[in-house]
This record gives structure tokens, C-alpha cells and sequence, in this order.
């Protein structure tokens, strides 16, 4: 089930992503660098906060783009990893508090997965302030915009990412040789 | 042979320094553990000691794991193509065994075949292969049951073969003549060291011990195509990697991807293997979606469709299938246990 | 254990308790041994055990049918048990012919300490904890550690739990930790950055073969994420970005399923340490949610299980 792309908000120094075709998606830079977040919000509790962020006028950073899901447990790891790959600094999960998931269970599934995900990629190399989890309820308006600006700031402090930048030629030569 | 020449072993670093002014050499190397065809770092010989042969064919030199063909950008009409660079760089390979070699020429009537791939045939141009005899073959090696031997020169440029305290040097074809004519610090040959090198190359003959029967093989096969059970039991612990078909030096099936980013892209070549279970699938049906049809299709491609069709073995008894399989399925069993019918 | 085990094969076979028997004969190769899958009574005399009887055989069990009899060292014992949890084969389907394992030879391993290659030995024999080679007709002695694969080095389950036929008297665990885990404590002491080079570096020589994935009994989606088209994850170009991407998503996707059986290691034709990322899997899920895979069929696998608190000290 594709991510429903209708309800991403990609401001205008993106362009629109055509979701099938992945791969070759590389996010143009701005002319100084400013992290790109982004942002995976469980439709039921997170992205509700993050509207009533919006509608409360309550500012935060403009860095994060965000994608809809239906639960913070749809959430596969490859999407992440696919995100970094794509050249964004770092990619926020948020779903319902425990407990509180409108699907009874999926944010326990996410839990497990997140944390899994967060510690194996540090250890293969990648800085763990780029994965970032939390759990912001509809009516958490603040906490949202407080977590937003702090993961910004974590970014800030990491740095471009440059993971899957590649140097050589894209030549399957250098692979051969 | 009147313009054979020999060096002795000690002085092959100062021959390839001699060569690398000219081309980019390479030479067999064991990073990380695996041998492989790699760039000379213009130093390190010590591969006259172990070299037995790689895990990578030579093939990749030719026709590598993946390349990119080219760009493209979306224009107002049509699309611009921006093809990469001609390298015009010359290469040498030394150290390519003689059943890679006869590969190389295999491949080249692929690629030849109804439409003339760039790709491979601007770097088999550009290659000149020095060939070295083998005098330690595998116990999984079988050329000889293929009309080809551990001395076996015919697909190389130069030939090289271990006498023991130096190589006896053969030219074989033009290019390989003219560049033994032009390369210094190679002494004549005595007759002496002629009988040696055939001395040396039936020796390495006799040291194979692995025997496919191909006689009849593709009548053989032909009888029990219809065979299921048999190829069910061949291919039951098959797991369908792509192990023996990117091993192998005369695969060379490939897949065409592109990477899209709206209006521009790449398009790349790279490695697919009919082991793969998705290789045939497509939207109404997949013809080999069963293990045992496609188990049954690698063999007889190589001892049976293919000489029919263009008249040479696919194979050339390299053995690295059987060699690198994670489950040792064996190529030389399967053909050597043929039933004789369904 | 080998005259058991053929005697006990051809008996459950006679029954009908079993239609067919997965297990291991010698191989073509010297020192190998290959899977031997039959309905053959005739050919149960094939079967043997011993030191290198390397694969694991688990990885048969996924979408057959009928009931399969299955010859299983420790870490493949888990993985049925694994396979049991996520539903892919049926308890009551499968008959466990146990192997209390010693630890299985690596070739590679005994290649560097004889100086030679496999097909030049003469003889390679595992007696408690030495191993003997046999070069040229010269025998020379190595301390078993440094001859067995690094995962038997730290095996904590060497008998099989999970049985219904035992083979021989229980194994007593002596896992070494710190040895099976050399590779990756020298990752672990590497700044991130330069972790992230050691992997850019040992993705740059993958081919793409699917070995890995192949013989891992843990990887049994019908359509592997790699074969999606709509989306397209990740080319099925062995560049090193994709190919990154695909094995770390692959350790994850196995999380909970890993025995640390160290196949898809040795499977790798280009040497790619493998188990060192896949064995830090299975210490974190370990470390986290106290998840030891393939010990209880009837615990809900890892994913699906759940604690009302934890891990969250790394969610705000």
C-alpha cells in the first residue's frame, strides 16, 4: 500500500516527487544549507497536532516535511533509510502515546521497530540524530513545535548528510577493477 | 617456436613497470581475501605464489557487474542522450587463465551476434590479454573435458607458462607479437626451454581430475528434457541465487534499469541470472516459476541449446559454479547422471 | 551418530511418519557436504555427520508440503522453531533429528592456518578441542578456536531444544564471546564515520547475488522489497548505495528470526563480513527486549510481541 502522497507537503524548493519512481529522487539544496526533516505523522494523533500547531499559529521550523500515514506503525525502516538516501538530514516518526493508538497496537509495533532501527544504524555508521521518534497526542500542539525545533536543532549540530553521496563516477567499472 | 622469448620470475615486476607506461595493468590480487582481476598497484608480485584463479571472472573487466549506459534529459521533442565518455585508455590483463580466455571469445559472438555492443567490444579492443598457463589447477576444474587445457593459448594475445624458475613466452596473435617485439628484458628461447613448457602444460593436463562425459551430451539431454523427476531431484537444493551465473565467465545475461527523477535519468546495465525466480515472470504467466525448470534450462542452455544455435559449449570447465555454490550443487554430476530418457 | 541417524531415518520413512528426509551426504568437493533431500529409502545410506556439515537446512522448510524429517544442529533447531512462531511450517509437520553440535569447521580458517587450499589437504579432523590438519603427509595441530566459524565460537544453544529425535548426549555450552565477536568489537571502536567507510568500502564488491538472502531461512517473503517495482526501493544495480541499503534493511527485516547460524557469511562469494551486522542484530534485540530467537514455539514473534513499557527512553 503506497503512502498516501496526496496529503505530502512539499514546499516549493522540492520538486513534486513522483512516488513510484524513487530512486532517482535527489532534493535540490537550498543556497545555504538547512536541514531537511522529514517527517512520517500518524494521521489519527500526530498529524492532528501538527494541524492544531498550524491553526493555533504556533510557530516551528520550516524544515520538516511531512508525510501522512495511517499509523506510526506502518512505518517500514526502508523508509528511512530510503529518506537518507534521497539526501534528507533526517527523518521523525510520530505516532499516539501508548495506549492511546487508534489501532489498538500498531504504536508498539513501531516502538520495537524504531528502536531497533535506531541503535542498528548507529552502529553501522549513520549519526543517531537522524532518526528521531516521538509520541504526540491531537491536542499536543506545543510539544509538537518543541519537537520539531529540537530535532532541527540536533540536525543543525550533525550536518549535512552525506552518507550516500558518492564520489566516483557511477561506473560499475571501479567494481570490476 | 621462432619469436618465443622467457624472463625469469624475479624479473616480472620490472616487466609489468615496463608495460604500465603503455597500458593500465592488472593483475591477479587477493584483497580481502578473494581473489580477483584488479589494477596492479605497481608493486606487489606476490601473486606468482598463490594465484590459482579468481572468484570474479574476467568477464567483469569486459562486461562489469553493472555500468551506466548513459544519461538522458527530457526535452521539448524526444529526449537528449549523453552517452559517457570513450575511454581511450589501453588496458592489459596478465595472469588471464585459458578457460577465461575461451570465455572472452564466446562472449564476443554474443555480443557480436545481431547488434554490436559498444560497451563490451570498445574494452575487448582495447585489452590486451596475457594469458598464464596453469600448473595448479582446482579439483573442481574440468576444461579438459571442454577441448580446452591448462596450456591452452588460442584466446590470448601472449602466452605465459610457469617452467619453474622463470615463463616461457609464446606471442599468439598480431597484437600480442607486436607488443613481445617492442617489451625489453625478455632473453631468446632454447630448445630446452620449449620441451619444458610442453613438458609443464601436459603435466597440468594430466592434473585434472574432474570429468563431464560430453559425448552425445546433447542428444542426452534432449532425452530427458520431459524428465520432472529427475530434475526435481537435481534441483531440490538449489536455493536460486545468482552465485553460478555472475560466477560464471560465459553468463551474460543482463538487466536495463533506469533511475527517474522526472524529467532526467540514468540508464544501467547490470548482472541478471535466469536462476532468479522473477527472470521469466511477466504479466499473464512465468514459464519457470518452478526451481526444477529453470535448474533444467541453465544446463541445457549451456550443453545443448547453445551449440546448437551457434555451434560452442557455454561452458569452459572453470569451475567456479561448483566451487563458490553455497550448497555445492555440481554441474558435472548433474550431466555425468543424465537418465537415459524420461 | 551417523549409523543412528540412518537407522532412524529409514525407520520413520518405512512408517510413513515422514515423506521425505532433508540432511546432508558428502559433498563433491573435498571437505564438503551438500544438502541431500529424498523420499528414497536407498538413499538415507548417504546420510552422514560430521565436521563440516555447514548449511542450514531450515531454509528447505518454507513452502513444502507433506511431513519433512529434518536433520538440525543447534542453530538450525532455533530456526524451525522460528519458522514454527511465524507460522511458515506446521510443529506437528516436521520431524527434528537433533544434533548436538561441537562446532562446525571453517574452510576459510584452516586455508590460512595450513598455508593451503582446501583441495591440497590431505585431511582436516576436529577431536575435542583440537583440530589436526594433514599437509603433504605431515600432521600439524591448531587450538579448535581458531578453526571453527566465529558464530559456533559464541554458540550458547549447540543442542538443539526443540527435538523429537536426539542424536547423541547434550553439548555443554562454552560460548567465547569475545571471540565470535572480534570483527565486530573492532567496528565498535571505530569513530561512526569511519564505520560508515568500512561499509561503503565492503558494498562497493557486492554483486548482488541474493546468496545471502537465499540460504537465510529467516528470509521468506514471497516477494523480497529488493523485487518491488511500484515503488522502486532500490535498483537492482549493485551500487554500493543499494546495496547498503539492502543488506542493513534485510538485517532488520530478519531481526527476531537470526540464529546467528552464520550462513549467509560464508555464503558471500566476495567475502563480505556479513554476520557482523547481523549478529549485532541479535544482540540488541536481545539487549532491548530480551527476545532470545527460537527458544519457545509458542512465544509470539518478535514483532508482534509487545511490553506495555519500554524502549522508551528513546522516543520524546
Amino acid at each position: 500500500m503506497p503512502v498516501t502522497s496526496q496529503h505530502a507537503r512539499m514546499p516549493s524548493s522540492v520538486c513534486s516527487i513522483d512516488i513510484l519512481h524513487l530512486t532517482g529522487v535527489k532534493l535540490k539544496q537550498a543556497k545555504e544549507w538547512e536541514p531537511k526533516l522529514l517527517g512520517f505523522l500518524c494521521r489519527w494523533c500526530s498529524y492532528a497536532g501538527a494541524d492544531l500547531a498550524g491553526t493555533s499559529r504556533k510557530k516551528y521550523p520550516a524544515n520538516i516535511r511531512i508525510i501522512k500515514v495511517p499509523c506510526s506503525g506502518r512505518v517500514d525502516p526502508l523508509f528511512i533509510l530510503k529518506a537518507l538516501q534521497m539526501g534528507f538530514d533526517g527523518v521523525l516518526v510520530s505516532g499516539c502515546h501508548p495506549g492511546d493508538c487508534h489501532y489498538q497496537t500498531g504504536n508498539y509495533r513501531a516502538r520495537r521497530r524504531i528502536a531497533i532501527t535506531k541503535k542498528f544504524l548507529e552502529y553501522a555508521g549513520i549519526e543517531p540524530e537522524r532518526l528521531q521518534a516521538s509520541w504526540v497526542s491531537a491536542s499536543e500542539a506545543v510539544k509538537f513545535t518543541g519537537v520539531v525545533t529540537e530535532v532541527t536543532k540536533g540536525l543543525e549540530r550533525v550536518g549535512a548528510n552525506k552518507l550516500f553521496a558518492d564520489e566516483r563516477q557511477g561506473d560499475g567499472t571501479a567494481t570490476a577493477q | 617456436m621462432a619469436d618465443s622469448k622467457r624472463i625469469n620470475k624475479e624479473d616480472i615486476g620490472r616487466l609489468l613497470d615496463e608495460w604500465s607506461k603503455e597500458f593500465s595493468v592488472s593483475v591477479p590480487s587477493r584483497e580481502n581475501g578473494m581473489p580477483a582481476v584488479l589494477p596492479w598497484d605497481g608493486k606487489d608480485t606476490s601473486f606468482l605464489e598463490w594465484y590459482r584463479n579468481t572468484v570474479i571472472p574476467p568477464k567483469a573487466n569486459f562486461f562489469p557487474p553493472y555500468e551506466k549506459m548513459f544519461d538522458f534529459q527530457k526535452e521539448a521533442e524526444g529526449y537528449h542522450l549523453e552517452l559517457p565518455p570513450s575511454d581511450k585508455q589501453k588496458y592489459l590483463i596478465f595472469g588471464i587463465r585459458p578457460c577465461d580466455a575461451r570465455a572472452l571469445t564466446m562472449l564476443d559472438t554474443v555480443f557480436q551476434d545481431t547488434y554490436q555492443d559498444p560497451y563490451y567490444l570498445s574494452r575487448r579492443a582495447n585489452t590486451v590479454l596475457v594469458g598464464l598457463g596453469c600448473t595448479n589447477p582446482y579439483d573442481s576444474c574440468f576444461c579438459t573435458s571442454l577441448g580446452i587445457g591448462p596450456g591452452e593459448s588460442t584466446d590470448v594475445d601472449l602466452m605465459f607458462t610457469d617452467t619453474g624458475d622463470g615463463f616461457f613466452i609464446e606471442p599468439v596473435s598480431d597484437k600480442g607479437r607486436e607488443l613481445l617485439a617492442a617489451t625489453g628484458g625478455v632473453e631468446d628461447t632454447l630448445e630446452a626451454d620449449e620441451a619444458r613448457a610442453k613438458d609443464v602444460k601436459k603435466a597440468a593436463y594430466r592434473k585434472i581430475i574432474r570429468r563431464v562425459d560430453t559425448g552425445d551430451i546433447q542428444q542426452r539431454l534432449a532425452a530427458c528434457f520431459e524428465n520432472q523427476d529427475y530434475w526435481e531431484k537435481v534441483a531440490a537444493k538449489c536455493v536460486s541465487c545468482g552465485i553460478c551465473t555472475f560466477l560464471c565467465p560465459t553468463c551474460y545475461c543482463f538487466d536495463i534499469n533506469d533511475e527517474l527523477s522526472q524529467d532526467e535519468g540514468t540508464r544501467f546495465r547490470s548482472w541478471d541470472s535466469c536462476s532468479f525466480p522473477i527472470y521469466t515472470r511477466m504479466p499473464m504467466e512465468n514459464p519457470r516459476q518452478e526451481k526444477w525448470r529453470r535448474v533444467r534450462q541453465k544446463v541445457c542452455h549451456k550443453y545443448w541449446f547453445y551449440p546448437t544455435n551457434l555451434d560452442i559449449t557455454a561452458c569452459t570447465g572453470c569451475g567456479r559454479c561448483i566451487r563458490l555454490c553455497p550448497v555445492n550443487w555440481d554441474i558435472t554430476q548433474t550431466l555425468n547422471n543424465l537418465p537415459a530418457s524420461s | 551418530m551417523e549409523q543412528r541417524l540412518r537407522s532412524e531415518v529409514k525407520a520413520l520413512l518405512k512408517q510413513g511418519k515422514i515423506d521425505r528426509v532433508i540432511g546432508f551426504e558428502p559433498g563433491s568437493l573435498k571437505f564438503t557436504t551438500t544438502p541431500l533431500i529424498t523420499s528414497d529409502g536407498d538413499d538415507v545410506d548417504r546420510l552422514v555427520i560430521n565436521p563440516f556439515i555447514v548449511n542450514n537446512l531450515s531454509v528447505y522448510l518454507t513452502g513444502t508440503s507433506g511431513r519433512v524429517g529434518i536433520v538440525a544442529k543447534g542453530c538450525d533447531s532455533r530456526s524451525i522453531v522460528s519458522l514454527i512462531q511465524d507460522n511458515k511450517v506446521l510443529r506437528e509437520n516436521v520431524v527434528i533429528i537433533g544434533i548436538p553440535c561441537s562446532g562446525v569447521i571453517d574452510l576459510t580458517k584452516v586455508e590460512r592456518l595450513a598455508g593451503k587450499d582446501r583441495d591440497e589437504l590431505d585431511d582436516i579432523v576436529h577431536q575435542g578441542d583440537k583440530i589436526t590438519v594433514t599437509v603433504d603427509g605431515k600432521k600439524k595441530e591448531f587450538p579448535a578456536s581458531e578453526a571453527l566459524f566465529d558464530n559456533c565460537l559464541g554458540c550458547e544453544f549447540p543442542t538443539p531444544r526443540e527435538y523429537d529425535i536426539l542424536l547423541d548426549e547434550p553439548v555443554t555450552p562454552t560460548p567465547d564471546k569475545a571471540i565470535s565477536e572480534q570483527k565486530l568489537d573492532s567496528l565498535r571502536e571505530m569513530p561512526q564515520e569511519q564505520r560508515w567507510q568500512f561499509w561503503k568500502e565492503e558494498f562497493s564488491r557486492c554483486i548482488r547475488c541474493y546468496a545471502c538472502r537465499n540460504v537465510c531461512p529467516a528470509c521468506f517473503c514471497e516477494r523480497c522489497f529488493v523485487e518491488e517495482s511500484e515503488p522502486q526501493w532500490v535498483l537492482p544495480v549493485p551500487r554500493w548505495q543499494d546495496n547498503l541499503i539492502f543488506q542493513v534493511i534485510r538485517s532488520i527485516h530478519v531481526a527476531g528470526r537470526c540464529t546467528d547460524c552464520g550462513e549467509c557469511e560464508r555464503a558471500c562469494p566476495v567475502n563480505i563480513p556479513l554476520r557482523s551486522l547481523t549478529r549485532e542484530m541479535d544482540n540488541l534485540v536481545e539487549e532491548l527486549f530480551h527476545y532470545k530467537v527460537g527458544i519457545d514455539k509458542e512465544a509470539p514473534p518478535l514483532f508482534i510481541a509487545y511490553e506495555l513499557e519500554e524502549a522508551e527512553d528513546l522516543i520524546r
